[in-house]
């Protein structure tokens, strides 16, 4: 297939990543888990490491500082091929990890749940403004489907083209099912450019 | 509302600061700006019995990361298998590069190409999926 490195040196695969986003609490760590090929991962940064300076260490031996987790997991695509795919901090005032997150993604997931729906309009706003492909997955696991699929769009105000899937984040065809969606959602991308180049 | 803390694991609340920058000599910013969360690393010599000369001593965490590369591993699980923190990891792993012992595979840019990832990779990435 030739996605594998050219050098002789390093035989390592091409990674990949989907981001897995949507409100505190609406199954991103779940999803994450029910498709990863290994329990879900996490990994931490410091909110503020950058400014962090050595010198202001003295005397804080002791001291916590604030770190952000970020859940994750693994999909062996094949040989030369793996995909990743990353939970998003549910909280806003994490979001300036998310260029860190977003760059070299292929698209994202943004799962809502139909009893807090506007929990992930913060998702769904960034996004949007970025240009990046998602599509909406909603979380049914609580067997809950109290609101139709066109109720949801129009209270997500989502463009027509976003595909909407209902999904149990617990269940790893459904995960997979909706991972496929993006999969479709990016090829049809795919075509439209090449059928109407932008430049 | 929630507390912005809620959800967020406190295992290590009481653990110290100090010690991640202990590992790194003080430092506390990565050298290198291009490693990213899913950079691969693998490791592509044998790390010396001791130290050679010019090199930074290696810590036992780098040790560590010698020992979990030897198939590659993307920068954030070597982060989670070291229980660090992703910069702390970054400064470690860019010092087995500059001293040659890992070499890295920054994961595909799709900026360079329209925003979105080759029909070749969909078509791959789709096909595993499917096997799941």
């Amino acid at each position: 297939m030739g996605f594998a490195s050219s050098d002789p040196g390093v035989r390592a695969p091409l990674a990949v990543k989907i981001l897995v986003a949507g409100g505190f609490g609406v199954g991103k760590t779940t999803l994450v888990g029910s498709v990863s090929e290994v329990a879900p991962l996490r990994t931490e940064e410091y909110l503020t490491h950058a400014s962090i300076g050595v010198d202001d260490l003295e005397g804080v031996s002791g001291k916590s500082t604030t770190t952000v987790a970020l859940d994750f997991g693994r999909i062996t695509i094949n040989s030369e091929l793996v995909l990743y795919l990353f939970g998003t901090p549910g909280q806003e005032r994490f979001w300036f990890m998310w260029n860190d997150l977003v760059n070299g993604a292929m698209g994202a997931v943004v799962l809502v749940d139909t009893r807090r729906l506007e929990v992930s309009f913060a998702s769904i706003d960034f996004f949007e403004s970025r240009g990046i492909p998602f599509v909406v997955g909603v979380n049914c696991f609580h067997g809950v489907r109290d609101r139709t699929q066109e109720e949801i769009r129009r209270a997500l105000d989502l463009d027509p083209q976003v595909p909407l899937v209902l999904c149990d984040a617990r269940d790893r065809a459904a995960g997979r099912d909706v991972l496929l969606a993006l999969i479709d959602h990016l090829m049809a991308a795919h075509a439209r450019a090449a059928a109407h180049p932008v430049s | 509302m929630k507390h912005w803390t809620e959800g967020f694991d406190d295992d290590h609340a009481d653990e110290p600061l100090v010690r991640p920058y202990t590992i790194t000599g003080g430092r506390t910013t990565p050298e290198r700006d291009d490693l990213t969360l899913i950079t691969l690393v693998t490791v592509i010599s044998e790390a010396p019995a001791d130290n050679g000369p010019g090199l930074r001593r290696l810590q036992p965490e780098h040790r560590t990361i010698l020992a979990l590369c030897k198939q590659p591993l993307a920068v954030a699980e070597i982060a989670s298998a070291l229980n660090l923190p992703v910069s702390v990891t970054k400064i470690l792993i860019g010092d087995l590069i500059e001293a040659g012992h890992v070499r890295s595979r920054p994961p595909l840019a799709f900026a360079q190409a329209g925003g979105l990832p080759g029909m070749s990779i969909l078509e791959a990435v789709r096909d595993g999926l499917r096997k799941l």
